[in-house]
């Protein structure tokens, strides 16, 4: 999913009022066990957004299963809550190792990148 | 959070020497043509696992290299390209990459990429059959030979413990692994995971059921699990290929769990197959081969240090108990007895941690024979016996050159060349032959060869060119031959890669004098020559002479002592250059006064009152003057050096039965300095 319809304008006018939670995390080349707790913490700023949030996850190089299981998580739980979950350009790497360790659906990534 | 993975860097290293180590060996054992399959696969495993280990630590240069050399193993493997003497030179030169590559990233040193690139490059070119170094045929599909193994199918359960992923282990790059020799469907189970809120990210909570399906065996499963070892539980069951129900398993299931506490939360109830099984199955498979552990040598020195203060306290228990009187006395002479013994009993077990076979030194050989006798176009058959002959660790590493550079003369100054050989009556393959054994309480070692020999007349007009000897000197052949242990002789016509620079025998003489050893050599012209090398066992415990200097008591050890005398006023003799001197068979050697040397109050001064110890190091000789000679005794050695630094002419110390401290005297070290003082 690509940028939001809102102007920067109107976006910037709203975060003024009350802090808007961020609807967008983007996900750093390296993924691995050192930075889940990082990956974790930005995830988990997205939870109270109610509308769909997209990972961007075009520049992953690098990843691991410690990562994959916090967007697990996370895509799960917004999945029970109701809540959409948009996955931006996700890298081979990452589409790879979900299929590998058999967490394409979980992470609701079947069909990327065939 | 962060994890650091650093502190599993050095077992990686470890492991992945040894490995090489390994891989070369098989090399060499390879029959170029007709190879063992099982070889093969050796090296295969040995590659894949560095190859897991770099991915896993992000040493993506080693990786990149490795998964090269994977590739064309696995062809090898498959039976799509033949193993050929050029293809074991490529991998040969694949293992040194390797070990360079490590070695530079355990320093920390950038690495030689060119060379890295080119090897990768001839790897990739031999695969794709294009080089001279493998069949020029274009490269099959990858079809099971006949005889190959059939495809099987298994199914793999495997449940990490939550704390996986700080012990270094990733599920997804085993599970790639595995998908490198097989196909492989993962089934997750996600059912533990937490809410995102809750969980922590270094804790595992996703479990897999794997398919796999491939012409592989449960070793090679396991094999790839060993990585995770401790951390997981494992159950293969093999899978029949045809029937779509499950049915029963074809083998028992082999479970690879593990010891380590399972994970707090309660196990995923849905998984039928009775992960408990591994109580009862794991002495029956891959477990019951784990009969030893990596130990640290810190922790072997530590508990070395510990018996080593407690046969000190025992030897100050036993002074006491003698002196004791009374209707105790016996019982506790009895019970000191006892202790005494056990005592023994217990440092012997300790020594013997530290004992490591012979064959860690001798595995270098097959390699550098093999690349050495190609280098210098003769054939050479290297033997080795007794290799499973044990000895100290710092011997170990200490003899490892001496040895190095006696095979190197061997193969370049001793084996002949073939046609050489031929016309001399001798098979034209020489041999070197490697041999260990105890022998009394030191460790012998042979470098012999069936090589020409050392030519005595050669060597005495060498000797007589260099001014080593006198013109009209006629020293016995046994003397001759001591010849070419002195510094800066050589006989070599020209000076080659290997040997003949005029360094080599005297420093492979010093560095066995060092470890306490000696060696002698014998030789037969025209029949080959033999180098023996006698060692002590160990360097922790020294036997020594204990002598008085006032009141302090200094130890001598005995493998540096030629005699003990009581000089007559009429022996000794003053040198401007160096000092005083006393005659000694035909020879006038200095006296080192150990009590001005340590500034000590003796209690004799005049030298006639004492007595001289004559002692040996680096092949010169020298009278220590001292008050008396006390006794002779094993003591263990204490390393000064950790906390004063190197002191000159002080091998270490030692705690005597009654308490007191004395230093182990190192001779060659204060004959250097004897020397520097009447120089300067």
């Amino acid at each position: 999913m690509k940028n939001r319809s809102r102007s920067p304008s109107a976006r910037a006018t709203a975060r003024r009022r009350s802090p808007a939670p961020p609807d967008r995390v983007q996900l750093r080349a390296c993924c691995t066990l050192a930075e889940a707790g990082e990956l974790k913490a930005a995830l988990v700023a997205l939870t109270p957004c109610a509308g769909p949030v997209t990972l961007a996850a075009g520049a992953v190089e690098r990843i691991d299963t410690a990562a994959l299981q916090v967007l697990a998580a996370f895509v799960r739980d917004r999945r029970l809550a109701g809540r959409s979950v948009h996955w931006d350009s996700p890298s081979t790497t990452l589409i790879a190792a979900a299929r590998r360790l058999g967490l394409s659906t979980l992470l609701q990534l079947e069909g990327a990148g065939s | 959070m962060t994890v650091d993975l650093e502190q599993f860097h050095a077992a990686f290293y470890d492991e992945s020497f040894e490995a090489l180590a390994t891989m070369e060996t098989t090399l060499l054992q390879l029959d170029v043509g007709a190879p063992e399959p099982e070889l093969i696969n050796t090296i295969f495993r040995v590659a894949h696992s560095i190859k897991g280990g770099s991915a896993t630590f992000g040493f993506t240069d080693i990786a990149s290299f490795t998964h090269s050399l994977e590739s064309l193993l696995d062809a090898l493997r498959g039976g799509t390209m033949s193993v050929t003497a050029a293809v074991c030179d490529l991998l040969l030169r694949a293992v040194d990459v390797l070990r360079a590559l490590l070695r530079a990233r355990q320093a920390g040193q950038p690495i030689d990429a060119q060379r890295v690139a080119d090897l990768q490059f001839d790897l990739e070119v031999a695969l794709a059959g294009r080089s001279a170094a493998a069949p020029a045929q274009p490269v099959p599909a990858r079809v099971a030979p006949a005889g190959a193994r059939a495809p099987s199918q298994w199914q793999v359960r495997f449940r990490p413990h939550r704390k996986l992923f700080v012990h270094g282990n990733d599920p997804l790059r085993l599970v790639q692994a595995l998908a490198a020799i097989a196909e492989v469907d993962a089934q997750l189970d996600a059912q533990n995971l937490p809410p995102l809120a809750a969980l922590d990210p270094e804790d595992c909570h996703l479990a897999w059921t794997l398919s796999v399906r491939g012409p592989i065996d449960s070793a090679q499963i396991q094999q790839i699990f060993d990585w995770a070892e401790g951390d997981c539980e494992l159950l293969l069951q093999s899978v029949p290929a045809e029937p779509a129900e499950p049915a029963e398993p074809v083998t028992p299931p082999v479970a690879v769990a593990v010891p380590a506490p399972p994970p707090a939360s309660p196990a995923a109830p849905s998984p039928p197959a009775p992960l408990d099984t591994s109580a009862k199955t794991q002495a029956a498979n891959g477990l019951a081969d784990y009969g030893s552990i990596r130990v640290s040598v810190e922790k072997i020195d530590e508990l070395m240090n510990s018996v080593g203060e407690l046969v000190i306290t025992q030897a100050m228990l036993t002074q006491l108990g003698a002196k004791i009187e009374g209707p105790q006395a016996e019982p506790l002479r009895v019970g000191l007895a006892q202790l005494e013994r056990n005592m023994r009993e217990l440092q012997e077990s300790v020594m013997r941690v530290r004992m490591l076979p012979i064959s860690f030194v001798f595995s270098r050989f097959p390699r550098m024979v093999h690349d050495l006798a190609q280098q210098l176009g003769k054939r050479i058959e290297l033997k080795l016996t007794g290799e499973h002959t044990e000895l100290d660790k710092t011997v170990l590493e200490k003899i490892g050159d001496p040895l190095v550079h006696l095979v190197r003369n061997c193969i370049d100054h001793g084996i002949e060349l073939p046609a050489a050989r031929i016309a001399a009556g001798k098979p034209p393959a020489g041999t070197v032959q490697l041999a260990a054994c105890h022998r009394g309480g030191n460790i012998v070692v042979e470098v012999s060869d069936d090589g020409g020999g050392l030519d005595a007349a050669r060597i005495l007009r060498k000797a007589r060119e260099r001014g080593l000897i006198g013109p009209h000197d006629t020293p016995a052949d046994a003397q001759i031959l001591e010849l070419i242990f002195r510094p800066g002789f050589s006989t070599a016509e020209q000076t080659t890669d290997l040997s003949g620079r005029g360094v080599g025998m005297d420093v492979v003489r010093r560095n066995v004098k060092e470890l306490g050893g000696k060696i002698e050599l014998a030789s037969q012209a025209g029949r080959g020559a033999r180098f023996t090398i006698t060692l002590p066992l160990t360097l922790a415990i020294v036997d020594g002479q204990l002598v008085s200097v006032g009141t302090e008591t200094y130890i001598v050890p005995l493998t540096s002592i030629v005699e003990s005398l009581q000089l007559s006023a009429a022996q000794i003799s003053r040198i401007s250059a160096q000092g005083e001197v006393f005659a000694c068979r035909g020879e006038y050697l200095p006296i080192i006064r150990l009590h001005s040397l340590f500034g000590v109050e003796p209690r004799a001064r005049a030298l006639h009152e004492g007595l001289v110890v004559v002692a040996e190091g680096d092949g010169r000789r020298v009278g220590l003057f001292v008050d008396d000679l006390l006794g002779q005794q094993q003591v263990v050695i204490k390393s000064l050096q950790t906390h004063y630094g190197h002191i000159e002419g002080v091998a270490g110390a030692t705690i005597l039965g009654d308490g007191a401290v004395a230093l182990i005297l190192d001779v060659p070290g204060l004959i250097r300095g004897a020397s520097g003082r009447a120089a300067a």
